[in-house]
């Protein structure tokens, strides 16, 4: 009897084994990080926002590889006057579901952002005061103060079917994603991978890849091993470490590109601290030797800032720069800033978010000792460490930004305006630096509607920022991207890091 | 007996009670999940919003009771990250770390009893010798490195496995199992070896305790002097009698496995539970945590009371009473 079950089940397994075999995917994509949910609106981290990309589109893109602001959704856009906006809509459009595109989605997906239930995209949609559709492809944005940077962020915004969305429940919305995008969703079996389907009715036309698979691997060393072993195509986020190792195989194309973010030294001048006296800012900023930073623990991979906002940011200032390498200097500030003995100072900062975050941070405790500072290491995972700078507990941290609507403007009233949670301001200067020049600055240059005149003027804060030392800008991080040889894949990434698959040929 | 297995069942209900309340405590105290749910750059006043709208500025014992009201309706919440119902994103993962768990656990029952075996009729042989050795190696050497050594070795070196997923998987019912594919096989092999590892150690070193004092009894040397083979009197009579205490170890490890796959599931990028855990932990999705925690202590305290039960069944004397 149980042998007899045995065979049966052997029967069972040997006639089951050919008609499972799926058909395999034409390109398969390991990356870093997986999606968190299918809902385009519920989360605002690049990893996310870079799945979502493939399957709804915004009412504008941004185009690889330097981020230009390109029409999608709409066809064209336009600053009426402070706090008005107007967008022209394409026509003949459709959903991947075939009901139409047009400005009652738009309308009814900013309405929804609004809410926290669906959607943590809330500031820039709590900025809009009313929507207006005057007809079916025209959407007009009345914000409530001037935001000179809507249009910016419009890439990130993605546009749902009104009638399909109020009809679903939130476990299916939120699962499975029905958009305009050049990919139409296939299946999301967590933990593993998202298989999606070229959208054949694509207004742009249909893309090259016709079955693409997207498998998230969180563990680097398996990432390595996925690569190494042939079983994946593109592959993000390559750990610095092994960039040599990987170099040798000849197998494997290696791609290193500027990323957009900047790795900085957050800093307070908070009254009743050293740090008040700008001579103490000074000598911290001259005794880091970011040089050997980028050259022992980045490994060469990584650029020297000179300033926080990247090259295509409204507001970077080319001829802005650091403050250079000079212990001597800076123990001579310190004597003069009344610390010839120095004094205690605690780095905090993730271990766990930027490339060896950790070891920059151990890196700068050992630049600031040799000053003659006493030096306390406070680096712990971010989840702990992101709530502590919202609660304001550190002086000194490690921190990195990049600004997702490439507008200097708004990444200032983030990190530079003094804290002000009822007007939104200074939400993440978690060290509460405060110039009250500086804070007028950034209100002023968020009505000014010229684009030049506008652009002079975040200049303007962006250098004073640096003189003032408000923070050390230390290095831009690059990114990593490997990709098999011999397959004629033509991939270029994205200084923003997202995978947009319909731009891969 | 109907009273024991009652009493047993209402001591299992009176733990998950406490381990509920324990967990539930615990996790308001670590971290508050409206900076999460609002996203980082969200104002002070949208912080507010988001608060009363999951109900979290409501007092501790509130929140409690509503909590417990809805498991016993078997309603565990919503993901705090991708706002999906928390135990059909586990039930989800089920499948994945049940297979892998009883693979392995198949691995090592079979190989540690059948080494076993070996190392104690033959215990001064080469081949014994080896086999002990390396079991001290199985019970020293942690997981994650027996795993990366797996991974490098069969995937980077010599490439025949792969060295992460699940392959291709058939969807039966709600059951999704890579059990059916040659695909699936090839990818749940080094992951259910590296899991088997500790297990597979303890089982050949259990055996052969059990075997090595079994030989020598006198019903043993009676068999033997009958004239019976000596497969027969080792397999027969002798394994017979070790497998009691072989059978107990191993059905209570294989709860451990199906929980605590962790390590081996985030080093295979193996789609578990365990890899849902640990990135669960990552993100503070409380919701998440405490009801996987909550079920794996189902898992476990159900495991533990059909062994009770079963003892109490075979063995009369053990009531307990």
């Amino acid at each position: 009897m149980k042998r007899l079950a045995l065979k049966g089940l052997l029967l069972f397994t040997i006639t089951a084994l050919p008609t499972s075999a799926l058909a395999a995917a034409d390109l398969v994509i390991a990356t870093d990080a997986p999606p968190k949910s299918m809902n385009p609106h519920a989360y605002s981290s690049d990893a996310n926002l870079s799945y979502m990309s493939n399957f709804f589109d915004g009412l504008l893109q941004r185009k690889s590889p330097d981020g230009k602001l390109a029409p999608a959704l709409a066809t064209g856009w336009e600053r009426v006057d402070g706090v008005t906006w107007k967008f022209t809509l394409r026509e003949g459009v459709k959903f991947h579901n075939g009901n139409a595109f047009d400005s009652a989605d738009v309308k009814f997906t900013f309405t929804r952002m609004k809410d926290p239930k669906f959607s943590k995209l809330l500031n820039i949609a709590n900025s809009i005061e009313a929507i207006e559709t005057p007809d079916a492809y025209t959407v007009i944005f009345k914000t409530k103060k001037p935001v000179p940077w809507f249009a910016n962020t419009m890439h990130q915004n993605f546009i749902v079917d009104k009638e399909s969305s109020e009809n679903r429940d939130s476990g299916d919305y939120n699962t499975r994603p029905i958009g305009t995008g050049a990919y139409t969703f296939v299946e999301w079996v967590k933990g593993s991978y998202i298989r999606m389907q070229a959208n054949p009715d694509y207004w742009e036309g249909e893309p090259k890849y016709k079955t693409v698979d997207i498998r998230p691997i969180t563990e680097e060393s398996t990432r390595f091993a996925a690569l190494a072993g042939k079983q994946v195509d593109i592959v993000n986020g390559v750990p610095v470490t092994l960039y040599d190792k990987i170099q040798n195989m000849p197998h494997i194309e290696l791609i290193s590109q500027a990323a957009r973010r900047a790795i900085y030294m957050d800093i307070t001048n908070k009254p009743g601290t050293p740090f008040e006296d700008i001579r103490v800012r000074q000598a911290i900023a001259h005794a880091i030797n970011e040089e050997q930073i980028i050259e022992k623990v980045m490994r060469g991979q990584a650029t020297l800032a000179h300033q926080v906002p990247d090259v295509p940011t409204i507001g970077y200032d080319e001829t802005l720069k650091r403050l250079d390498y000079n212990p001597e200097k800076a123990k001579q500030l310190l004597k003069d800033a009344g610390y010839p003995d120095g004094f205690e100072i605690t780095i905090a900062g993730p271990n766990d978010r930027y490339i060896n975050d950790e070891k920059i941070c151990e890196a700068v405790a050992k630049y600031l000792a040799k000053i003659g500072l006493k030096v306390n290491l406070d680096v712990k995972p971010k989840s702990i460490f992101f709530d502590e700078i919202s609660e304001f507990k550190h002086h000194f941290y490690l921190i990195g930004w990049f600004d997702g609507s490439f507008d200097f403007g708004r990444s200032a009233e983030k990190l530079l305006h003094t804290p002000d949670p009822d007007k939104g301001m200074g939400v993440y200067n978690g060290t509460y630096y405060s110039n009250s020049d500086i804070d007028n600055m950034i209100i002023e240059s968020s009505s000014i509607i010229d684009f030049k005149e506008r652009e002079e003027a975040l200049q303007t804060v962006n250098r004073k920022s640096v003189e003032d030392v408000a923070w050390i800008p230390l290095h831009y991080q690059q990114d990593i991207f490997a990709v098999i040889k011999g397959k004629g894949i033509k991939f270029t990434p994205r200084s923003d890091r997202w995978i947009v698959v319909k731009e891969i040929m | 007996m109907a009273t024991y297995i009652i009493r047993r069942l209402l001591q299992g209900i009176i733990v998950l009670l406490a381990v509920s309340t324990v967990c539930f405590v615990m996790f308001r105290y670590t971290g508050d999940p409206v900076l999460m749910l609002a996203g980082k750059y969200a104002t002070q006043e949208e912080r507010e919003h988001v608060r009363h709208v999951y109900g979290l500025d409501r007092p501790v014992h509130e929140q409690y009771i509503s909590f417990l009201g809805g498991v016993l309706q078997g309603d565990f919440g919503k993901s705090y990250v991708s706002q999906i119902d928390a135990l059909d994103m586990i039930l989800e993962r089920f499948p994945a770390t049940f297979e892998l768990a009883s693979t392995a656990i198949m691995i090592s029952f079979i190989f540690g009893v059948g080494l076993g075996v070996v190392v104690s009729v033959w215990p001064s042989g080469w081949l014994s010798r080896t086999i002990m050795a390396g079991s001290l190696f199985g019970i020293s050497i942690p997981t994650f490195l027996i795993g990366i050594l797996l991974v490098m070795f069969f995937s980077v070196y010599i490439e025949i496995f792969p060295s992460f997923g699940r392959g291709d998987t058939v969807q039966i019912g709600f059951w999704r199992t890579g059990l059916l594919t040659a695909s699936g096989w090839q990818h749940i092999l080094l992951p259910a070896l590296t899991l088997s590892g500790y297990q597979l150690a303890v089982l050949i070193r259990l055996t052969r305790a059990g075997m090595r004092e079994t030989l020598s009894e006198e019903y043993i040397k009676t068999a033997k002097a009958k004239g019976l083979s000596p497969a027969k009197v080792v397999l027969k009579h002798a394994l017979r009698n070790v497998m009691i205490p072989v059978v107990t170890i191993t059905g209570l490890s294989f709860g451990e496995l199906i929980a605590f796959s962790i390590v081996t599931e985030t080093i295979f990028q193996w789609p578990g539970m365990g890899n849902l855990l640990l990135t669960s932990i990552f993100e503070t999705d409380q919701p998440i945590i405490v009801t996987y925690i909550m079920l794996a202590a189902c898992i476990i305290l159900t495991i533990n009371i059909l062994v009770d039960v079963l003892y109490a069944f075979l063995n009369p004397r053990i009531r307990y009473d």
